[in-house]
């Protein structure tokens, strides 16, 4: 019998390391195909970004940017953070520690919004010749990473922050 | 029990079994190192599939743009432009692009690249694809895969020709490249067979080379006896032929053309890069049918003594009337010592040996030494004039039977000569010269003479006064005549006529009341005797025809010409005469005559004359019996009467002479004319006196 998910901790690391993986693909190859009548462009998360901000539409570009870019690191930085300071028992900001595993639960759920915006856009935009909109590579990779990362968000037994307070007591 | 709890055994250290490390690793690991290895293999999939990098410099790069412009091959996408730069010194664009890996082994020397753009041009509009779609980059190379390279150079003009066409190509050789443009149609009986590529100046700058491709199948038209010509525009050619106006298809006449044709069998199949010349006409093309550009000629020279004005290079040289050369060079020589110097005429004549009769085999040497022999029989050269009106002369080799013996001079100039005869040169002046002597000796003056006299004659009978008195004077007749007939007098007369006549019925029927018929037939007996004494006294008569035949012989033999005369005297006194008044008025004058009668018969009836009338047939029947005796003293009458044609034959033989027939015409005629003033008299007379009508008083 254990009170505790041994192997908590491994499981959050390798979750962990298949969504970054994941997530470069998903920054490297086009999110978006985009063909019209006369031609065709791909789009990367980044590119698309840049291409939003130079048009002047900042505030989408800055929705983008979060949801795709700094959701995603964000989340990857918190996972990393909670799992270094529980297995070294750090005593620095414990309560930092619970608020961060907070941000990681509740943002999850939002890290799919790049991926349902791919998947409106290509089953709404499909004219044929005139214009057509496919999803590229990045919108499977970027799906994976995310599903990754929640995976590796639950698999982290929160019970291990106590338990990493109370030995440092 | 508290023992128990005192002296307990020591708590249990209860900590988990340490592990092995792998025994603690858990098989969530598995899923970032799957990801992990699909990632790295998809990395390197990528990275193998990425195609080779090739660069291409163009001039001008209008058009392309990096990650947009594709590379197709046979109209399939085979690669995409990377990046477009400007190499060093800015002297040419560098164009990076990606081709897949299937075809970069087949890139080897002789691939070709080149811009496809929209173009208009009279040979129509093509890459219009790329106006909505931009430009691309059109490669092409063949099926062998050579040396692969990565450098090329691409073309500022599309190729015409696809590597892997089927067709032949040939050289063609110009000495103008006016009429020649690339892109021009190669026309072969009329219908397009290939092309041209673009002209360029040959390396000595002397001749203009176009390559040409000939499309299969028609390239299987194509041999050593093929002959290319220009078709271009319209020629007029003006030589020993006479006129010749040559107008192509409009589409050449635009664009320019070559056409082709191998009229002769027996040519050798071509290689690839085959030279052909390309002669001006079809004319010259054919001329020069068995020609072979590479063959070699025999060059013999002749000298003339006379003027060689209407020679020019290039004129025929004929023997017996076939070309067999062509005039290659004239220059003046100078021949003989320097005391007895002359300045000869060289012409210089090209002979094709095959042209001889000799066979294809035949050498230069050959075809000296069989003309040296026909010299030593008399061969001899001489200008013959080709066309009279430009005045071309052309060279001919003939056979001399009378020659003065010569030989051909082998030795002593820079061409064999072979000796001369005199030119028949007939030029323009001398022809028409003897045309307008032959037209001079015609006998012109003597038909005009001739034909003058006609017309005065006609003039002659024109003037005529006769022939122009007749018709006036039928005219004046005529209307004299209808004058006469339009008179209401003379129109009167039938009504009147009708009114006597109904009289007359009326009084032949109150006759008849009275018992006139028994008279009649008395009367009638009477009447028949006197038939019977007239039927024996006209047994004489035939002696009376046969005077009348011969009166009327005589007459026969009258001049025509003087009756004409005179019927046309007759005819104007006739005139004459209805031109009086009397003639005029002697219908009123008969008309009153009748109206008189009428009146004279109503007083007959009214005056109870039909009583007298039994008288008169008594009368009418002594008259009978009386006309009976006279009627026996026939024969004698019939003496007379053979007398008064005598007499008549007289009159008609004064008459033949100069006879005043006319005069007694006119007399006749106012002798009838008195007869009519007489009736009307008698007439009168009779009306007043009606019964010696009947009593004969």
């Amino acid at each position: 019998m254990q009170s505790r998910d041994v192997d908590s901790l491994q499981k959050v690391w390798a979750w962990l390391i298949a969504g970054m993986i994941a997530y470069i693909p998903a920054n490297i190859y086009p999110m978006l195909l985009t063909s019209t009548l006369t031609e065709r462009s791909e789009s990367t998360i980044i590119g698309g970004v840049v291409e939003l901000f130079a048009y002047g539409s900042w505030g989408i570009a800055a929705i983008v940017f979060a949801a795709s870019v700094l959701i995603p690191v964000g989340k990857f930085v918190a996972i990393v953070y909670l799992a270094t300071s529980v297995q070294r028992r750090s005593a620095v900001n414990r309560h930092g520690r619970h608020k961060a595993y907070e941000v990681v639960e509740f943002i999850g759920r939002w890290s799919m919004i790049d991926v349902f915006v791919v998947a409106i856009l290509s089953a709404l935009v499909q004219l044929d010749t005139i214009a057509t909109i496919n999803p590229g590579i990045a919108a499977v990779s970027f799906a994976l990473s995310v599903i990754f990362t929640m995976l590796s968000a639950q698999a982290f037994d929160s019970r291990l922050i106590w338990d990493a307070d109370r030995t440092q007591q | 029990m508290s023992d128990a709890d005192d002296i307990g055994p020591a708590p249990l250290d209860v900590r988990p079994a340490r592990k092995r490390v792998w025994q603690r690793l858990s098989l969530v690991w598995l899923v970032p190192l799957a990801a992990l290895a699909i990632s790295l293999w998809a990395a390197w999939q990528s990275y193998e599939d990425r195609g080779t990098l090739i660069t291409i410099s163009f001039e001008n790069a209008s058009g392309i743009s990096a990650g947009e412009t594709a590379i197709k091959y046979r109209d399939v996408t085979v690669g995409e432009v990377e990046e477009v730069e400007f190499s060093d010194g800015l002297t040419d664009v560098l164009v990076h692009a990606r081709v897949t890996k299937t075809v970069a082994p087949f890139l080897d020397d002789d691939a070709q690249f080149w811009v496809v753009r929209p173009d208009v041009s009279v040979r129509g509009i093509t890459g219009l694809e790329t106006v909505l779609s931009g430009v691309f980059i059109e490669g092409n190379w063949d099926t062998q895969a050579d040396v692969a390279q990565t450098q090329f150079t691409g073309l500022e003009q599309p190729n015409l020709t696809r590597a892997n066409q089927r067709g032949t190509r040939v050289v063609l050789r110009a000495d103008d490249g006016g009429s020649i443009a690339a892109g021009a149609p190669i026309l072969h009986k009329g219908i397009e067979v290939g092309y041209l590529e673009k002209p360029e100046l040959s390396f000595n700058g002397r001749q203009v080379i176009v390559s040409a491709f000939i499309e299969s199948p028609y390239d299987r038209r194509l041999t050593s006896s093929t002959r290319f010509w220009d078709t271009s525009g319209f020629s007029v050619s003006f030589g020993t032929g006479g006129v010749s106006l040559d107008v192509s298809s409009l589409a050449s006449l635009i664009e320019g053309g070559i056409a082709f044709d191998t009229v002769v069998s027996g040519g050798e199949p071509i290689n690839e890069g085959h030279r052909f010349d390309i002669f001006p006409s079809e004319q010259a093309a054919r001329d020069s049918l068995f020609t072979d550009p590479n063959a070699e000629v025999l060059e013999v020279a002749v000298l003339f003594e006379e003027s060689v004005s209407g020679l020019a290079v290039g004129s025929e040289v004929r023997f017996q009337g076939i070309r067999i050369g062509e005039v290659s060079d004239l220059n003046a020589i100078v021949v003989g010592d320097t005391t007895e110097a002359q300045v000869r005429l060289q012409a210089v004549l090209a002979i094709e040996p095959s042209r001889l009769g000799m066979g294809p085999d035949a050498t230069v040497d050959d075809a000296l030494t069989l003309l040296s022999d026909f010299v030593t029989r008399g061969l001899r050269a001489r200008m013959v004039t080709g066309n009279i009106l430009a005045g071309t002369l052309f060279v001919e080799l003939v056979e001399i039977e009378d020659a003065l013996p010569a030989i051909m001079n082998l030795t002593s100039g820079e061409f064999p000569v072979i000796p001369t005869t005199a030119s028949e040169i007939s030029d323009v002046a001398a022809t028409a010269e003897g045309l307008l002597a032959r037209i001079n000796a015609l006998p012109v003056e003597e038909l005009m003479d001739g034909a003058i006299d006609m017309m005065d004659s006609f003039e002659r009978l024109a003037n005529d006064e006769y022939t122009r008195a007749t018709p006036a004077a039928l005219v004046a007749l005529l209307d004299e005549s209808r004058e006469l007939i339009n008179s209401n007098d003379l129109r009167a007369i039938p009504s009147d006529l009708r009114n006597v006549i109904g009289d007359l019925d009326s009084l032949i029927a109150e006759a008849a009341d009275a018992g006139l018929i028994a008279d009649i037939d008395a009367a009638v007996a009477a009447a028949s005797r006197v038939a019977t004494n007239i039927e024996q006294s006209t047994q004489n008569l035939p002696q009376i025809t046969a005077n009348i035949e011969a009166l009327t012989t005589r007459a026969n033999e009258l001049e025509l010409k003087a009756l004409v005369t005179s019927a046309t005297q007759s005819l104007n006194a006739i005139d004459a005469f209805l031109g009086t008044a009397d003639a005029v008025a002697f219908p009123a004058e008969a008309n009153a005559a009748l109206s008189t009668m009428r009146a004279l018969l109503d007083d007959v009836r009214a005056g109870g004359a039909i009583e007298n009338v039994n008288a008169a047939l008594a009368s009418a029947n002594e008259a009978a019996k009386a006309f009976e005796d006279a009627v026996s003293t026939l024969p004698a009458l019939a003496a007379r009467a053979n007398e008064l044609v005598d007499q008549t034959e007289a009159v008609v033989n004064s008459y033949s002479e100069r006879s005043r027939f006319s005069a007694e015409t006119l007399a006749t005629l106012r002798d009838i004319q008195e007869a009519s003033d007489a009736i009307t008299s008698l007439a009168r007379t009779i009306e007043r006196n009606p019964n010696s009508l009947l009593i004969g008083r």
